[in-house]
């Protein structure tokens, strides 16, 4: 066996352990209802497991971006399936670092889901080793992009922390105007998780299915100043096809032959419409997850898993997601802006140069730091600095994944498409 | 503070007999809560310690409202949140200044369409470089040092003039607050649990029975460590804009040929290019079998000159060797602030110079060689018995509009030289004769035909270049980028400044424990600037060494009200 | 500190800030539009002429100048070259100067073409496009008419034939 395929394997054992540590975290919380007594011990108990079973899962998951360093001779952080793969190990470690400062096991209940989603969106993209340009041959890459996106995991922890205040705090028995605005906005987040599980499942489904579709669409190159016919792959049923586009071959989906309509003129960035189908799916799919689960547990989401926050102080969670945040923030000011202006200098000779990634690094930076003016100068904590918190995630998330599928940029070699 | 103010103010001289000045929350000398803060029963405000701010003051005038304004927390965050919105908005489409030659005008309209146009109607295809958002950096540079300054004065004042008893409602309205009855005596006690306090990192001063424990104060100018880094680095952004500080140019360099970079009495010669591409078998899948390349590294070996003697423009320069460096993407030169960097590279070959022999077109004859340099020849050449004299020149052959030889560029595609050929046997004034150095523009042009014309049906000579040695080639051109940029160390400064800040200011706490007994009764009150649940763990820990058992939790001040 | 002192120091302060604010604007949006643009300051320049000597900018101080780029492989530049020298004859003891700065082509070029064509007025050569990137020159032929004291009057970009250029010359000259 060839170190790149014990790599790989050392991934997907990773990615089996921190499902099992998931697992071992809803019996630490649920099983208490049936255990009448020392309830608390057997929360401990089980919690203690699942922490244990995560760290396992981290040391697995470290071989295997140790190995897969070694084997292709660079840190492996070059392409989009090797940075997320990096993103949620950087989550786990930040969230065993906030365990061993606060002793929450049951943050574990929230983060481990997260590392576990964008390890599964990570397997989305193509995992081999691809070989570097030479302006990514500078051991900057491995420093600012590791550092980056371990101030971005601390983010991500503060969020987890931030949407457990909201579980927790969130009234549901009262129906005053704000509370039910918090109730709605809650769930629709809670709506979001599933549609990106939506979209994770359907990308997987298909995939498994062998599921392919092309079309020819005329493109105007910019580079020879003519029309030119582009086909664009397919992987999952087209419900919405290329503008000005022929379909070549559809395979049949549930008696779907053809798509529904064409994207609209404007879209006409580099398979954009193939980005918008897989929109259109991930939604799809969402919706009918999100209907299935509320047929069966007949309440909302948040409203089902808020007992199992019954025992957490909200202002401890408060504080570490705030503590999350101040710890993640200068992390991220030095990887996320400082070493990348230092590389950008040495490889562009420019340390800032208006490249989308830079700007939404700039805007992740501006927004945490509004957060914190909030929090430290105006009082702004609990519910409003969680709220932030979410929202914080959601520019991470944008300036991570967003900026790549939907601005390209200096970043685009990350691989997406 | 100032005396004239002392008597304009009403309400602000504590019970203990200290005189605030206006905007106090907290009596600076006894912690006691003052005017609207003492009608609340909520956990104190400790934000600055409670001192007023030195902008708060009664009748401001214009300078005070100015002031104010830029001293606001409020007004910073407005700033900040607009400067991120405008940064969003900026980066939906590609800025102009991506592109290097487009007229935006429409561009925009194009490529994106009526959006796209209107994109660019509000000015957004240059946001960075738009009035108002300098305007913005420039505010929130003016809302950096305001706000600072007038919060870190007062704060320091008050930090380091701290005194050790505290009013009792101080101590019980502190998020962190204990009362327990300790049934021993003040002093006795308090001497008691000092040693244990400092084991714990604390400097500890007390008076009577009461105790102030304090650690790592410098925590509290982290945020002022890094504004002051912030501003440095604005500072030093807006400096790069200076006339000679800042120098940003891409050149293209023949291979052999010193070119001088402008404006500087240095000259930059490539050496040698080299390039390497990616076996097939490297490529990623997507690239495989398209008959694309991928280059893994390519370098340019430069050699920098200082000119010594000769400098100016039209002579020949004097130059001295400085520096040789191998240029490659991330590895630029560097030679005291002058930096070249590779940029891109064209491989196709340029001819320098040729060596031709003058031959009789019918027997071979060979009259003789000599060295026609194509950028710069020489205006005649002696050539065996012959007298050729170069009577027109060109870069770039063709023919015009009017159908006359001229050229059709300034660049060096087709270089093309008119000869007139005088000696013996030759009509007096001679015969004229094309040359076209480049084989293939030898038969576009049809050299020999043209000749022939030329010379009246009869083509006498030919000139003819024997072997590669006789051409002098430059196989490639490389681009660099060259970059002066003196206010980049300044740059830096301010970025590390601004990081320490960071680390001081998020790394470590200010962490402080008041405590007074009172009749056998304990008061403890602390206060931390974050990570409270480690203050009242190590409270409690101590607490603990003193035989008090008290859960970490129970230390939380809930202000009688909530939950 | 007193209260006066104190004031002192704010107005200074937000003094300081009021002024860097400024440079910080103007340089920035001047920057950007860095183009140079009737009314405006002439760019300076120094190149070679086609004489052997360096010519810069405040050679022709004092003076009106007509500034014209061109290079023999444009061909509505070969054909105004016949009007700039006329008018070159006509104006020259008015105290204007017309100068020629040929854009990319070598000495030997420029000499044939300047004898071919009967050139007479001073030709200055701008090989690596200097002059070229600081005057913003996109599309040749481009002709700046300034003024005695070095602004720009007019700039004309296309073909110049003898009347317009007389006229602009004469409103030059008679600063309308």
């Amino acid at each position: 066996m060839s170190l790149i395929d014990f790599s790989s394997d050392a991934f997907i054992v990773a990615f089996f352990l921190y499902c099992l540590a998931f697992t071992f975290y809803g019996v630490a919380v649920m099983g208490r209802r049936f255990r009448k007594r020392e309830p608390e011990a057997h929360t401990a108990k089980w919690g203690k497991i699942a922490f244990y079973t995560a760290v396992i899962g981290l040391i697995a998951q470290l071989t295997y971006f140790v190995t897969r360093w070694i084997w292709s001779g660079h840190v492996p952080v070059s392409n989009m399936y090797e940075f997320m793969t990096f993103l949620s190990m950087a989550i786990m470690i930040a969230f065993i670092v906030l365990y061993i400062l606060y002793r929450k096991s049951l943050l574990g209940l929230f983060a481990l889901p997260l590392a576990i989603l964008i390890m599964a969106y990570a397997a989305v993209f193509p995992q081999e080793v691809q070989p570097l340009i030479p302006s990514l041959k500078s051991y900057w890459l491995g420093i600012h992009v590791t550092m980056a996106a371990l101030g971005d995991a601390f983010f991500a922890v503060g969020f987890v922390a931030g949407l457990m205040h909201l579980l927790r705090t969130v009234n549901f028995g009262s129906s005053d105007k704000s509370s039910r605005r918090e109730q709605r906005w809650l769930e629709f987040c809670m709506f979001m998780i599933v549609v990106l599980i939506g979209f994770i499942v359907s990308v997987y489904s298909f995939r498994a299915g062998g599921y392919h579709a092309e079309f020819s669409q005329m493109k105007w190159n910019e580079e020879t100043q003519q029309e030119q016919v582009v086909t664009v792959d397919y992987d999952m049923p087209p419900i919405v096809a290329p503008y000005d586009s022929q379909a070549i071959s559809v395979q049949s989906f549930i008696g779907m032959q053809d798509s529904f309509f064409e994207a609209p003129s404007w879209m006409h960035g580099i398979n954009a419409a193939r980005k918008l189908n897989t929109v259109l799916w991930s939604v799809f799919s969402g919706l009918i997850l999100y209907g299935l689960l509320r047929a069966i547990i007949r309440r909302p989401l948040a409203k089902m898993i808020q007992p199992a926050l019954g025992r957490m102080d909200p202002d401890d969670l408060d504080e570490i997601s705030y503590r999350a945040i101040a710890i993640g923030f200068p992390i991220f000011t030095l990887g996320g802006l400082i070493f990348a202006m230092i590389w950008a200098e040495v490889a562009w000779g420019r340390f800032w140069g208006w490249d989308p990634k830079e700007i939404w690094a700039l805007i992740t930076w501006l927004f945490y730091s509004v957060y914190l003016h909030l929090r430290l100068s105006r009082g702004w904590q609990g519910k409003h600095s969680s709220w932030l918190t979410v929202i914080g995630f959601i520019v991470v998330m944008f300036t991570l994944v967003g900026v790549n599928l939907i601005i390209a940029g200096l970043h685009s070699y990350a691989g997406t498409d | 503070m100032s005396e004239e103010l002392k008597g304009l103010i009403v309400n602000t001289k504590c019970e203990c007999g200290h005189q605030n000045p206006v905007g106090t929350v907290l009596c600076e000398a006894c912690g006691k809560p003052l005017a609207d803060e003492a009608a609340s029963q909520d956990i104190l405000e400790m934000r600055y310690d409670g001192v007023a701010r030195r902008s708060q003051k009664e009748n401001p005038g214009v300078i005070d409202l100015v002031w104010n304004f830029f001293s606001s927390v409020k007004v910073a965050i407005y700033l900040i949140i607009m400067t991120t919105i405008g940064s969003m908005l900026g980066s939906i489409y590609p800025q102009e200044s991506t592109f290097l030659n487009i007229d935006p005008s429409v561009y925009y309209k194009e490529e994106y369409g009526q959006l796209g146009h209107i994109y660019y109607l509000l000015g957004l295809s240059h946001t960075y470089t738009s009035w108002w958002f300098v305007l913005l950096l420039v505010m929130i540079g003016a809302s950096l040092v305001i706000c600072s300054l007038d919060r870190v004065l007062p704060l320091y004042k008050a930090l380091s003039r701290q005194r050790v008893p505290k009013h009792m409602s101080f101590l019980t309205r502190q998020r962190v607050t204990l009362q327990t009855d300790v049934n021993n005596e003040g002093t006795a006690w308090v001497d008691r649990i000092t040693p244990l306090i400092r084991k714990k990192g604390y400097r500890v001063r007390t008076d009577g029975g009461t105790l102030l424990a304090e650690k790592q104060r410098f925590s509290r100018w982290g945020p002022y460590v890094l504004h002051i880094g912030l501003i440095v680095f604005l500072l030093a952004v807006l400096a790069r804009g200076l006339p000679g500080l800042h120098m940003d140019t891409h050149m293209g360099f023949q291979e052999g040929e010193p070119k001088q970079i402008p404006d500087t009495s240095y000259y930059l010669e490539n050496d040698g290019f080299t390039v390497q591409f990616y076996s097939e078998e490297d490529l990623p899948d997507e690239f495989k079998g398209k008959g694309k390349v991928l280059p893994e590294k390519f370098e340019t070996q430069a050699i920098l000159y200082e000119c010594e003697a000769n400098c100016d423009l039209g002579q020949e320069p004097e130059l001295k060797e400085v520096m040789r460096h191998q240029i490659e993407v991330n590895h630029p030169l560097n030679y005291n602030g002058l930096k070249a960097y590779q940029f891109d590279y064209d491989l196709t070959p340029t001819i320098i110079s040729v060596s031709p022999t003058l031959v009789h077109a019918d027997s071979g004859e060979e009259f003789g060689q000599f060295t026609l340099n194509i950028r710069n020849p020489e205006r005649t050449y002696e050539v065996g018995p012959y007298t050729m004299t170069l009577k027109e020149k060109y870069s770039d052959f063709g023919l015009n509009a009017e159908g006359k030889p001229s050229n059709m560029s300034s660049s060096q595609n087709a270089p093309a030289f008119l000869f007139l050929i005088q000696g013996p046997d030759l009509p007096e004034d001679g015969v004229q004769y094309f040359y076209f150095p480049k084989q293939i523009d030898k038969e576009r042009f049809q050299q020999d035909a043209l000749n022939k014309q030329l010379g009246g049906g009869e083509l006498r000579f030919n000139l003819e270049v024997g072997s590669m040695e006789d051409v002098e080639l430059s196989q490639s051109t490389t681009y660099l980028n060259i970059r002066i940029d003196k206010a980049m160390p300044f740059v830096w400064v301010g970025a590390g400044i601004g990081m320490l800040g960071l680390v001081l200011g998020f790394y470590f706490q200010h962490r402080r424990i008041w405590l007074r007994v009172d009749d056998g009764k304990l008061t403890l009150g602390a206060h931390t600037n974050k990570n409270w649940f480690g203050l009242r763990k190590e409270i409690s820990s101590i607490l603990k060494q003193m035989d008090l058992e008290v859960d970490e939790k129970s230390l939380v001040n809930n202000g009688g009200s909530q939950e | 500190m007193t209260g006066k002192s104190r004031k002192t120091v704010q107005v200074i302060i937000l003094l300081a800030i009021l002024m860097l604010g400024v440079y910080a604007i103007v340089t920035v949006v001047m920057g950007k539009e860095g183009v140079p643009k009737e009314g405006d300051q002439v760019p300076g320049f120094k190149l070679l002429g086609s004489d052997g000597a360096v010519h810069t900018l405040d050679d022709f101080d004092g003076q009106a100048k007509v500034i014209n780029f061109w290079g023999t492989y444009c061909e509505p530049c070969v054909r105004e070259m016949p009007a700039l020298q006329e008018q070159w004859l006509k104006w020259k003891d008015q105290g204007v100067e017309v100068i020629g700065i040929n854009v990319g082509e070598d000495k030997m070029t420029v000499e044939n073409f300047a004898q071919k064509m009967g050139v007479e007025f001073p030709v200055l050569m701008d090989p690596n496009r200097d002059a070229v990137s600081d005057f913003r020159v996109g599309p040749m032929p481009t002709t700046f008419f300034v003024d005695s004291s070095g602004r720009i009057h007019h700039i004309r970009i296309g073909q110049l034939d003898l009347e317009t250029l007389d006229k602009q010359i004469e409103q030059l000259v008679n600063g309308s």
